[in-house]
């Protein structure tokens, strides 16, 4: 029979296979940053302002303390302009004549070891003067609220659709109110840590924990007065990041790249954890106020959103935060009218940063507490008025984005209320009847995330993966992925490798995905926006495709096995040597973004989830404990179903935690009051609620196989579904992030003493 | 400087080492033996990343001073695991479950799995959960973990 060559259904793609790290990790063989041995190397501690706000007059070293055993650096030893390029330049590497915040650094020092490092820092004398201070989101929605020209604004943007002012005016019924939320630390497992060594050539090789190898090479080369190319930076095995290893790890490689090219050797930066709490980023708290119209048949008239965010000291990355934050604040529901007004503030605290979600959570705790209060207001359920006023395909954003392709509503909705049995439960809710032993509540919410850069960003940066045809070991050819994209947990190099896998229509054992390493990757972009699997998978996944082609063009035949390839590949090795081929992401056709007007398509696609809490307080401690959580996604296509639900488990509890647990604010001194684990909490597996997950999915039919993004979405929408089954058991409506006893305490006192 | 000399059985190997004053068992076993598949993730007790079991107990090895740990002590740590039937079945269920995503927590994390099965066989959810509520884990939301603890319990070597 002759043998015939069939297009077959992809064959890793879609399957739950065990992580390529996994075994690794379990016999405790991964090597992250602190396992690393570096020779000759020193160890690097970081000088920093002891108040929020001050004029730096200068740092005078102690004459008896033996300076000549460790090195020095300060503003004045950076060799290009003082800052992190990052989006506006406006954060010196090391502050100079001023610092913003408490803790921002002042001079670095390398030692021999940690102790001598730190030991030196204390013979440091820094002469400052102290000027006034902001410390809280409170005091800058307080500026706001009162149009007080005190309130300085890093960044601010609009978004408007029809006149959402008249038609409030003409609204049935107006729902006003505000919703605030607290920082939330990252809190990886493995602190921030980073070594740096001077190359031969002048330049530097800096590698660890990171989740965006190229902002570091890019975002340093200024102030290092180096050529790109001659910042290397790899990453090692990362122990969890959430987006806290996004930008700040740029920062630590200007603090171990300045002291190693001064020390001519290795230095290297752990953090304790104390150190990693009170000087990294965290996500930005947040103050919204929503006045929303409702017109007489329980449809939305209007929503009207101001949306403030505490930026901390400097910009960062502050303006795409709330960007995302803005452009998810209406998001969701159909209404023609409507006005967003995004806004950065700034403190005298640690800038804040990217955390899991990006701006989009503090904006759907606002929104979908809200939708709560409109449904409350046009006498219907939660349930009715969400699948009454939801957006489905074919409708358009506040951006003006027609919902053409891949819309998992309200399938989501529906299914997850279908699960739970919403309709029956929602009748069960105690509403803080008296005399209850215990108070039960179930709430909802409902949201889309914008898959990957906003508007035209993945257009911008032009993501690109490539493969290379390579000897994977002597004899043995296969296909290497090369990408910027970083492991950090969440499984890329495990999808990745599915992905090509599957665009080579060969077994897994034919790929591999190594660490990036600045020099031998393409820029893919950054690891973040949930976009690795959706578009830099998608790229290794043509690139994939291209790499087969090439081969089959150069055999003049199809590759139809591995046996084949390997017979194939070892001829074009020998003959030319290594192979790369590269693919760039392409927008889908079409889209038009307006970065001045924020019109227009402002995501390639969306992910759509729905969440569903069910919660028990105690009435007389006011515990809150969360049962159950049952959820449906919409994230295309799944490629790796163990992996996507392990990031949905994990993502959720987070969101628990942001939700019920996890406080922590700014003390007089301007640093955060719970910089320890002892007194930052978050969940431990005592505290995890029963979870019933499921998918459905919408292919997204522009970027094969079909993913959309994952990561962020599980972190979206839980603490207004808490939020809202809390007012389901109680009565109670909170509208302040954590919620926690004292707060719901605090609150009944108040209702009850009107 | 004065050191302190001891001999403990580690992973089944005898190992003497020199001890300075204020030397954490966490670093004795990172530094001194080269064991750097224990992690360090507070410092301070709360995250479990540095589990270990002295003499079958899991105790958090940033919080014990190295020389109060006597001599001819038993130590396991992660890299022990492989060396033992049950180690193999937890890491395999780990693998099969997918309970790693970051890695960093899981040092600790199945050393506290190994604890619990050494001792009950079959345990039920709330003795899980008692087992592990000392090892914090950011990435997994702990399903995963509960899953392979549960998987390995089924499969657990009779005596």
């Amino acid at each position: 029979m002759p043998a015939t060559v069939q297009t077959r259904d992809p064959r890793w793609v879609g399957q739950g296979i065990p992580r390529v790290d996994a075994e690794d990790k379990v016999r405790g063989r991964a090597q992250y940053v602190d396992d690393l041995l570096v020779p000759n190397g020193w160890h690097g501690h970081v000088v920093r302002a002891p108040v929020p706000h001050g004029l730096l007059r200068g740092l005078t070293p102690d004459p008896a303390f033996d300076w000549s055993r460790v090195v020095v650096v300060t503003a004045k030893d950076i060799p290009g302009p003082n800052c992190i390029v990052s989006h506006d330049r406006s954060m010196p590497v090391i502050a100079s004549d001023e610092f913003l915040y408490a803790g921002e650094p002042v001079a670095l020092i390398a030692a021999p070891t940690l102790r001598l490092a730190r030991e030196a820092a204390e013979h440091l004398r820094i002469d400052f003067e102290e000027r006034p201070a902001i410390l809280t989101l409170h005091e800058v929605a307080d500026q706001f609220k009162h149009n007080d020209p005190a309130l300085v604004k890093l960044c601010g943007q609009t978004i408007r659709k029809g006149d959402a002012e008249a038609a409030l005016a003409r609204a049935h019924k107006v729902v006003e109110a505000e919703y605030t939320a607290g920082h939330q630390e990252q809190l990886y497992i493995e602190p921030q840590g980073l070594v740096a060594e001077p190359t031969g050539d002048g330049g530097v090789f800096i590698y660890g924990s990171m989740q965006c190898p190229y902002f570091i090479v890019h975002e340093l080369c200024e102030a290092l007065a180096l050529p790109p190319e001659k910042i290397r930076v790899k990453q090692a095995a990362v122990g969890g990041a959430f987006g806290g290893k996004e930008e700040f790890p740029t920062w630590l490689a200007g603090y171990v790249a300045l002291l190693a090219l001064k020390a001519k050797r290795p230095v290297k930066i752990v953090y304790d954890r104390h150190q990693d709490i009170l000087y990294t980023t965290k996500r930005h708290p947040v103050w919204s106020r929503y006045r929303t119209g409702l017109n007489r048949d329980g449809t939305i008239a209007a929503i009207a959103v101001d949306f403030l965010l505490d930026g901390g000291a400097y910009l960062t990355l502050s303006d795409v935060v709330m960007y995302r934050g803005i452009l998810h604040a209406a998001m969701g529901y159909r209404c023609d009218h409507v006005f967003v007004n995004g806004l950065v503030a700034r403190t005298n605290t640690v800038p804040s940063g990217a955390f899991r979600g990006f701006g989009a959570p503090q904006a759907i705790w606002g929104l979908e507490s809200h939708v709560d209060a409109m449904a409350a207001a046009a006498g219907m359920t939660p349930h009715e008025f969400r699948l009454k006023n939801c957006l489905v395909q074919g409708d358009t954003t506040p951006t003006g984005q027609v919902l053409k392709w891949s819309v998992g509503s309200p399938a989501v909705l529906e299914k997850s209320l279908e699960r739970c049995r919403f309709d029956e439960q929602w009748k069960k809710c105690s509403r803080g009847k008296p005399g209850a032993k215990s108070w039960y509540g179930i709430g909802v919410s409902f949201f889309a995330h914008g898959a990957a850069f906003t508007g035209d960003g993945e257009a911008r940066i032009k993501a690109r993966a490539a493969m290379d045809l390579d000897w994977l070991a002597p004899g043995r050819p296969g296909g290497i992925v090369r990408v910027s994209s970083t492991e950090m947990g969440q499984g890329a190099l495990t999808v990745l490798s599915q992905l090509a896998a599957d665009g080579l229509g060969l077994d897994l054992s034919r790929v591999s995905c190594p660490f990036p390493d600045t020099a031998l990757v393409p820029n893919s972009g950054p690891t973040v926006a949930s976009r690795t699997t959706m578009v830099v998978g998608s790229c290794v996944y043509g690139a994939a495709g291209k790499l087969k082609k090439a081969l089959e063009q150069f055999a003049g035949k199809p590759i139809a096995s591995g046996k084949e390839f390997d017979e194939i590949a070892s001829a074009y090795l020998n003959k030319h040597g290594r192979l790369r081929v590269e693919h760039l992401f392409v927008l889908p056709p079409g889209t038009q973004w307006d970065q001045k007007t924020f019109r227009g398509d402002s995501y390639p696609g969306y992910s759509w989830g729905c969440n569903v809490a069910e919660v028990e307080v105690d009435p007389r401690t006011l515990g809150i404990r969360v049962k159950k959580i049952t959820a449906f996604y919409d994230i295309g296509k799944v490629v790796n179903p163990v992996l996507a639900k392990g990031q949905i488990e994990g993502g959720l509890v987070q969101a628990l935690g942001y939700s019920v647990m996890e406080k922590i604010g700014i003390d007089r001194k301007g640093r955060f009051d719970a910089s320890r684990m002892q007194t930052y909490i978050i969940p431990t597996m005592q505290d995890i609620p029963e979870m019933d997950l499921d998918f459905v999915e919408f292919p997204f039919d522009h970027a094969p196989p079909g993913a959309k993004g994952v990561g962020e979405l599980p972190m979206d929408g839980l603490a207004p579904a808490i939020a809202n089954a809390i007012e389901a058991a109680t009565g109670l409506r909170m509208r302040d992030l954590p919620i926690t006893p004292e707060k719901l305490y605090e609150h009944s006192q108040k209702n009850l003493g009107r | 400087m004065s050191t302190v000399k001891r001999t403990w059985v580690v992973n089944g190997e005898r190992w003497t080492v020199d001890l300075p004053p204020g030397r954490r068992l966490l670093d004795a076993l990172r530094n001194d033996l080269g064991l750097k598949g224990t992690k360090e993730g507070c410092g301070e007790g709360e995250c479990g990343a540095c589990t270990v079991l002295l003499n079958g107990e899991p105790v958090t090895s940033c919080l014990i001073a190295a020389g109060q740990v006597p001599d001819g002590a038993e130590i396991m740590t992660v890299e022990g695991l492989e060396k033992t039937e049950g180690g193999r079945i937890l890491q395999e269920a780990y693998i099969e479950r997918g309970a790693a995503q970051c890695g960093f927590c899981i040092p600790g994390m199945i050393m506290s799995s190994f604890a619990l099965l050494s001792k009950t066989r079959t345990p039920d959810d709330a003795e899980i959960r008692e087992a592990h509520a000392g090892n914090i884990c950011r990435c997994t939301g702990y399903e995963k973990i509960i899953e392979a603890v549960k998987l390995a319990a089924n499969r657990w070597p009779e005596k």
